[in-house]
């Protein structure tokens, strides 16, 4: 087996996961957030596969492929969504859609 | 002979089922007559079973019929049995006799009446249990029967539902009946744990070789069930409450059968008295103050049925007197006779009220001699009987009884003999005040309107009532003149022979006694009748004195003292507890929790910001909690 070991994936993926998170916590931008909650996921499917490929298994692949159908769904009906706001004149703002409070 | 039993038992079963199936397909008439004749077919069987039995060897008479074993508990069965022997015999044919006179009487009476079906099928109801009862050939199935009668007498009562008092009326007689059966049922359940059977001769075997307190404690149990049955002292105060219902039904139930059925529990289970004197003497004590007081308190009522109704207790009491001393086939001789007297009475008194438009106060009755000329004769032979005038039936058995007091002697006889003595004078006067005050002097006005609780039927107007009223009304004065012939001092007692097989007579007065209380018991009836006559004749009351008048009229203010022993208590304890612990307690409590956990729900709805950023904050921050948490664990 050749290339980088585990640790330096991980490390990669923790940046991701990181930056993710910032993003879906920073941000107000629907579009921002659901591209911030896309890079998490990648984050995991990276954590995934190198897991994988480490133990010789391929569940963990098979399970990465699982959660890139997940992600594309996601996508879709959070694309939706925000064009349905756009559409409806609402501010693309996450901190305004807040009708749901108690 | 147990084939004629078990359809005297089922034909009044089978009749009120199938009035109260067919409903409305049925026409009134229809449901009057299926009602009459399942009761006609009950004395056939009734009177099968007796001449069968009577064919028989006097050591036989005695026969025990199981269907099948109703309850079983391990080694405890209990057989849906009757028993057919001489005092059952008799008591078939009085219940199924003078029953089917009465229903079929109502016919006349109810005709019109909104309720007609109804009305029948009780009847029915009460006959079947009332047949039940009789026939029972162990205690739990007297029992039923016992419960199955009260609850048909409450339906009864209680019938005219639109009127408040006849609502009253029907739960006070269900809830005394109720104190009864709860010590019967005591009573029953004692002797299961004690003897662990209820077969009435498994019983009467053992009942010598029971601990005397454990009897005394069953006596007392039977004795509470027959006392609030037959309305005696202290139980007593739902009987002139109960003529609120139909007066066919005051006949039937109220006078004829049902309140007699404590008489027939003390002559059934007689071995257990016999095993418990004092128990057997408190009965004949009981009797005798409420033979007294009825007859004091009968002295100034006003309401005709109500008079009835306590010269009813009185002649019970005499009945409780007789089987408390031992005489049970004199006990049952006066039952049978009083039967036939007092419906008489019942039926002849609803012939006049029927006439009246449904009143019921005698201070607006008069000189109906002329107007209901058969009626007045029927009436007379009842108060004759009932005073207890030679060759009447009342005056064979009341005297025998009286005798028999005598021949018991020592201090409790003379006592209970004086008193019955008294009570003698008592219904002479106020037996007469009755009949002298509904049909002699001027009559009173008749208006046609209706007053009393009785709804105005068609036939009220015309005067003396139907046929369907009239022929049960002349049986039964017959029967009131010559039916205390089975009895004739030194000459024959086929009468208390029979029933002497089923319970032996413990006390067998003389001829001569006989003659003498019998002498003295007229005497004081005439000397009752004079006095009734002469305060007639100077429009006076009997009872002068205005405060006797006022107690009396108060019927000895028992209602008072059990409102005032029983009822405030109880319901100035509901109050307190609820002012002190359902309303500050319980109620408040809820609204408490209610109101907390709206605010618990406010306080926590506030963490529901509705920003999105805030719960990716949250959920970060508890996913690292857990995750070091996690580390830190392992």
């Amino acid at each position: 087996m050749s290339g980088p070991g585990i640790g330096w994936y991980l490390i990669v993926a923790a940046i991701l996961f990181g930056t993710g998170a910032l993003g879906v916590m920073l941000r107000r931008s629907p579009l921002i957030v659901l591209l911030s909650l896309e890079i998490m996921l990648n984050a995991a499917n990276l954590t995934l596969v190198a897991f994988a490929r480490q133990l010789g298994s391929l569940d963990g692949q098979i399970f990465a492929l699982a959660v890139m159908a997940v992600a594309a769904a996601e996508v879709a009906i959070g694309l939706g969504l925000i064009v349905a706001m756009a559409r409806r004149g609402l501010a693309l703002d996450v901190d305004q859609a807040s009708a749901l409070r108690g | 002979m147990v084939a004629g039993a078990w359809v005297c038992l089922l034909a009044p079963l089978a009749g009120a089922l199938a009035i109260a199936f067919a409903g409305l397909r049925i026409s009134r008439r229809a449901a009057g007559w299926i009602s009459t004749l399942t009761t006609f077919v009950a004395f056939v069987g009734a009177l099968d079973a007796f001449i069968r039995l009577w064919s028989e060897d006097a050591s036989e008479r005695e026969h025990l019929s199981t269907a099948y074993t109703w309850l079983a508990a391990g080694d405890f069965e209990v057989g849906f049995e009757i028993l057919v022997d001489p005092l059952s015999a008799v008591m078939m044919l009085v219940v199924s006799g003078v029953g089917g006179l009465i229903v079929w009487y109502s016919m006349g009476y109810m005709a019109g009446d909104d309720e007609e079906r109804r009305y029948f099928a009780y009847m029915s109801l009460f006959v079947f249990s009332m047949l039940l009862l009789v026939e029972a050939g162990n205690f739990l199935l007297l029992l039923a029967g016992w419960g199955l009668v009260g609850l048909a007498s409450y339906l009864l009562i209680g019938f005219w539902h639109k009127r408040p008092e006849a609502v009253a009326a029907a739960k006070k007689a269900f809830v005394m009946n109720a104190i009864g059966d709860a010590t019967f049922a005591l009573a029953a359940v004692f002797l299961v744990w004690q003897v662990g059977t209820l077969e009435y001769f498994g019983v009467f075997e053992r009942v010598d070789s029971l601990p005397q307190t454990t009897v005394n404690l069953v006596a007392l149990g039977l004795l509470g069930g027959a006392v609030a049955k037959s309305a005696q002292v202290p139980l007593h105060t739902w009987l002139p409450d109960a003529m609120e219902g139909p007066t066919p039904v005051s006949a039937l139930i109220h006078a004829a059968t049902m309140v007699t059925a404590g008489v027939y529990l003390l002559v059934r289970a007689h071995p257990i008295f016999e095993a418990a004197v004092d128990v057997q003497h408190l009965a004949a004590i009981l009797g005798t103050i409420t033979l007294l007081l009825a007859g004091l308190v009968a002295l100034v009522q006003w309401d005709i049925k109500r008079v009835i109704a306590y010269s009813t207790m009185s002649q019970i009491g005499y009945m409780f007197l007789a089987a408390g001393i031992g005489a049970y086939g004199l006990a049952i001789f006066h039952l049978m006779t009083h039967a036939f007297f007092k419906a008489l009475l019942f039926m002849a008194a609803g012939v006049v009220i029927h006439h009246l438009a449904g009143e019921q106060d005698i201070r607006r009755m008069g000189g109906l001699r002329e107007v209901l000329p058969r009626t007045h004769i029927a009436f007379l032979v009842g108060t004759l009987s009932l005073v207890g005038i030679p060759i009447f039936a009342g005056f064979w058995s009341k005297d025998a009884i009286l005798a028999s007091a005598l021949e018991m002697g020592g201090g409790l006889g003379w006592t209970l003999l004086v008193a019955g003595l008294v009570g003698a004078l008592l219904t002479g006067a106020y037996s007469f005040r009755l009949y002298y005050t509904v049909f002699h002097g001027e009559a009173a006005e008749v208006e046609h309107v209706p007053h009393g609780p009785e709804v105005v039927h068609e036939a009220t107007t015309h005067a003396e009532g139907p046929l369907s009223m009239l022929i049960p009304v002349g049986i039964l004065t017959v029967l009131s003149t010559v039916g205390g012939l089975l009895s004739i001092p030194g000459v024959w007692h086929p009468f208390t022979h029979w029933i002497g097989e089923s319970a032996e007579t413990l006390v067998e007065p003389t001829t001569a006694q006989e003659y003498l209380t019998s002498a003295l018991a007229v005497a004081l009836g005439l000397i009752g009748f004079a006095v009734a006559r002469s305060a007639f004749a100077d429009e006076r009351e009997l009872v002068t004195r205005p405060e006797a008048w006022r107690v009396l009229e108060h019927k000895l203010y028992f209602d008072e003292l059990y409102d005032a022993l029983f009822y405030r208590p109880a319901a100035a304890l509901a109050t307190a507890l609820r002012t002190s612990v359902e309303e500050p307690v319980i109620e408040r409590s809820l609204d408490e929790i209610g109101s907390g956990t709206i605010q618990v729900g406010a306080g926590v709805a506030r963490l529901q910001s509705g920003l999105l950023r805030t719960y990716a904050l949250a959920i970060a921050l508890a996913v690292f909690v857990l995750v070091v948490v996690f580390v830190a664990v392992r």
